[in-house]
């Protein structure tokens, strides 16, 4: 049973993306990777502390393109360097609970939030694998599988990983049914 | 003259990650200097743009995609668009070097292409970055990988190989002639299903299959786990394409050829 909360781990984080996709066209922004973030000091402009904005490349969709040399580290970097979208309106938010579906390893049920046709959050509202109901969040289980992939790649000397996805159908079936619920 | 190695090298210059087919799929482009962007960017994006049509027309999941419509019958395939037809044939030939354990014609729900889908539409965006004339990019599909060229001048790109047992952990590393695919037990997706049988069987832990084209490695690779090692057959008569199965008890099973370096 161990294996349960690596597969949703890995459904939510895919699942996600696959979702916000397509709320969200592709956008190929070939700037710079964001080098030495603890370098970068806030203007006094801005309220929003410099861990929110280094956390804005994890949207659903990233482009990097690596220059060479690396950019100096420009203490002075305004705000704009880096577009903050992570401000969201409580009010404009909406939720919804798929069904219940079966799974490989039980009964779960998925739940989501949306700003307009975006999805914001998306957890498990409720999970029986066998007698243990429990309820987790998303923030604990959408590591992202490419951070994996890059620790992997660095201490093999190796360019990629080739390995099995994980997938769950039941998952997308009730993200599904929450997203229809709330008519996207 | 001497030639430090460094200078060979080739620098990875692009990285991407795109949330699409229901997965990561991640575009790296290696090469000693970064073309300029406005050359790099419409052929990235039309790379990645392959892989939405491809999703589009092949989810099996999605109400409106042509692949469902199909498989209703609401669509013949003379009415479908010439990528339905291409991955037709590409299935039919998997069926056959499979010697029948990859058959998306006896899937239940109806033909169900799905274990190919992933590898043909990662090949054909790889495909479209060799248009940028880098020296080498890698486009890996949740785990499918099609490349060319490598991180230096005369060296191929090592690809590691999740260990089934503990996926956290690399089982080996392989050097890769392109394309690499891998197919676990520990993977819960639908396709891995036993055309003899109907039934959800898997006779090995992994099985990971290089060769030139992912499209057929990914089919093979989806054969070879379900049939286990005695499906190690069907590369004898096979050239450029190589096996691994990896049991559950942690042996590894290949063909004489594989490309294993550790």
């Amino acid at each position: 049973m161990n294996r349960a909360p690596i597969v949703l781990l890995f459904t939510v984080a895919v699942l996600v993306g696959v979702f916000s996709f397509h709320s969200s066209p592709v956008q190929i922004s070939l700037g710079t990777i964001p080098v030495a973030p603890t370098t970068v000091t806030p203007p006094t402009t801005t309220s929003l502390p410099a861990t929110t904005r280094t956390s804005a490349p994890r949207a659903a969709t990233s482009t990097t393109l690596v220059h060479n040399p690396p950019p100096p580290p420009t203490p002075t970097t305004t705000i704009t360097a880096a577009p903050v979208t992570t401000t969201t309106v409580p009010s404009s938010v909406r939720q919804a609970t798929g069904g219940s579906v079966n799974y490989i390893f039980g009964i779960l049920s998925v739940n989501v939030s949306v700003t307009k046709t975006k999805i914001t959050k998306v957890s498990i509202a409720a999970i029986n694998d066998g007698g243990n109901p429990r309820s987790v969040s998303i923030d604990q289980y959408a590591i992202p599988i490419l951070e994996k992939e890059a620790v992997q790649t660095q201490n093999a000397n190796i360019q990629s990983v080739s390995g099995a996805s994980y997938t769950s159908a039941g998952f997308a079936q009730s993200l599904q049914s929450a997203l229809t619920q709330l008519g996207l | 003259m001497t030639t430090s190695e460094s200078s060979l090298a080739h620098r990875q210059i692009f990285h991407h990650e795109e949330h699409v087919m229901g997965t990561v799929v991640t575009m790296d482009l290696f090469n000693e200097g970064a073309p300029p962007r406005w050359m790099l960017t419409p052929i990235i994006k039309e790379a990645i743009d392959v892989l939405h049509a491809a999703d589009a027309m092949f989810s099996t999941w999605k109400d409106t995609s042509f692949i469902t419509r199909i498989r209703r019958g609401e669509l013949s395939l003379d009415d479908a668009p010439v990528e339905i037809s291409i991955v037709l044939e590409r299935c039919r030939k998997a069926r056959d070097i499979s010697q029948g354990w990859f058959d998306p014609w006896a899937m239940p729900g109806g033909f169900d292409p799905t274990g190919l889908v992933k590898g043909w539409a990662a090949q054909q965006s790889l495909n479209v970055l060799e248009r940028t004339g880098v020296s080498g990019a890698i486009v890996n599909a949740a785990g499918d990988i099609a490349s060319f060229g490598g991180p230096q001048y005369g060296q191929r790109f090592r690809v590691g190989v999740t260990d089934p047992a503990n996926p956290q952990r690399l089982a080996c590393v392989v050097e890769t002639p392109g394309a690499v695919a891998t197919s676990g037990a520990y993977e819960r997706g639908a396709h891995l299903i036993d055309p003899h049988s109907g039934l959800p069987v898997t006779r090995a832990d992994s099985a990971t299959v290089v060769g030139t084209d992912l499209s057929l490695a990914d089919a093979l690779a989806t054969a070879l786990v379900i049939a286990g090692e005695q499906a190690l057959t069907m590369f004898s008569e096979l050239s450029d394409y190589e096996g691994l199965v990896i049991s559950d008890d942690g042996t590894f099973r290949m063909t004489p050829q594989f490309p294993i370096v550790k």
